[in-house]
């Protein structure tokens, strides 16, 4: 079953979406009341945008991380055409 | 949500006649394009093959042909957004199909595709929710500006994504038509659980399955035609309105995680946004054997082509198999989280 790593890389990214998808919108997006000074909004609006990045690299670290370690365990074999 | 004869019947059409329209239509349309000399050169055979291309014109007066029917069957609006939302990337498609348009330009005009669809909730207030609903968790609460943002963004991103599924005898018909199943059948349930959620957007999803599964019979191995970026980005660019009209955008984004990988890849090993015909090497390269083998250059865009042919390498019909094997698999996710999200028993 050769294709069976990438089904597990698709598995990883899939739970990584609907998770991270879930997070954002119902987690950092609401998160905090409305502030009233504006070092409080800009601290607040900094924390979401934090937040933000750090869900997207976590979902890029995650799949470079993989795939690495597939493409690691099969370019040792990768096969060259006959001549 | 209740179903009438008239709704079904409707509901046939909007199917039936975009499929005719490219069953009858694409074998004359060949014929022309091959007439003025619109033929490309199939990459992947040996000796390379001269395939006819665009078809994406036909494609699209196919689904706009299937649009009109829901819209004016449905009396909605809905149908019609998707329609131009698709024109709106079908002539950006184009353009690029006969002048060539930069990596970067792309995206930009996609986004002004996006901007035009949102900007239709001023006509249709009911276009979209801004809400997205989970499986067991229910709905967030709703976050216009957030969500209105993330809907124009999803253009450009999803009709790239398929853009990049075009490299292949087949990969662009099997991928649209897959996951446009898997996009139905979340609208369905969608439709059938929700009180309130109207047939017309049911309607509106047809006729991207009807098109691609009528494309898919001139494109698959080996290629009688090529849809082009007229067609890919039309196809990814419905599937993105369709989602986001069907309030079923977390299942959708489940169904094309192949697309999302494959753009993962792409753009993070060329670093950045490269017309794929400026890209200085190719991810895969033909064997004397006429199997396709992974680049072993080392700055060969990474695909998702690539990572499969690192296995060992494959004819195109067998790549292109395994592609659909990741697609299903990816729509079978996207399945299960519709029947968590929207089937309520008892």
């Amino acid at each position: 079953m050769k294709l069976a790593p990438l089904f597990g890389i698709e598995t990883a990214a899939f739970l990584l979406i609907l998770a991270e998808t879930y997070l954002f919108f119902d987690v950092v997006v609401p998160l905090g009341s409305i502030p009233h000074s504006l070092a409080a909004y800009t601290g607040l609006a900094l924390l979401k945008l934090g937040l933000v990045v750090g869900l997207i690299a976590l979902w890029f670290v995650v799949m470079v991380g993989l795939t690495r370690l597939y493409t690691r365990s099969k370019v040792r074999s990768a096969p060259r055409p006959s001549s | 949500m209740a179903i009438g004869l008239a709704d079904v019947g409707l509901l046939l059409l909007s199917l039936a006649v975009p499929f005719l329209i490219t069953l009858v239509g694409m074998p004359p349309f060949l014929r022309y394009l091959t007439r003025i000399g619109k033929v490309s050169t199939d990459a992947h055979k040996s000796p390379p093959a001269r395939v006819p291309e665009p078809a994406g014109p036909l494609l699209f007066v196919a689904a706009l042909a299937g649009e009109l029917i829901a819209a004016a069957g449905f009396d909605s609006w809905i149908p019609l957004a998707i329609a131009v939302g698709a024109a709106a990337a079908f002539v950006i498609g184009l353009v690029d199909d006969l002048y060539v348009l930069g990596g970067k330009t792309k995206p930009l005009l996609l986004a002004l595709a996006g901007v035009l669809f949102v900007g239709l909730v001023a006509i249709v207030p009911d276009l979209y929710q801004p809400i997205l609903t989970f499986p067991i968790l229910g709905d967030t609460a709703p976050h216009f500006i957030i969500y209105t943002l993330l809907a124009v963004v999803a253009f450009p991103v999803v009709s790239n994504a398929y853009n990049m599924m075009d490299a292949f005898n087949g990969e662009i018909s099997w991928f649209t038509l897959l996951t446009s199943l898997a996009l139905l059948l979340a609208v369905s349930l969608h439709a059938a659980y929700a009180s309130g959620f109207s047939v017309a957007r049911v309607g509106a999803t047809l006729p991207l399955v009807a098109v691609a599964a009528a494309f898919l019979i001139f494109n698959r191995y080996p290629s009688r035609a090529f849809d082009g970026d007229s067609g890919s980005l039309m196809f990814g660019a419905m599937f993105a309105g369709l989602a986001i009209t069907g309030g079923v955008e977390v299942a959708a984004m489940i169904a094309i995680v192949p697309a999302i990988l494959n753009s993962f890849y792409t753009l993070s090993s060329v670093r950045g946004f490269v017309e794929r015909r400026r890209m200085s090497s190719r991810p895969t390269y033909i064997g004397e054997d006429g199997l396709l083998y992974p680049s072993t250059e080392a700055n060969a865009p990474n695909t998702l082509i690539r990572l499969i042919l690192l296995s060992g390498p494959l004819g195109e019909r067998d790549l292109v198999r395994d592609i659909v094997y990741l697609t299903l698999v990816a729509c079978l996710f996207s399945a299960v989280i519709s029947v968590l999200t929207w089937v309520h028993l008892g």
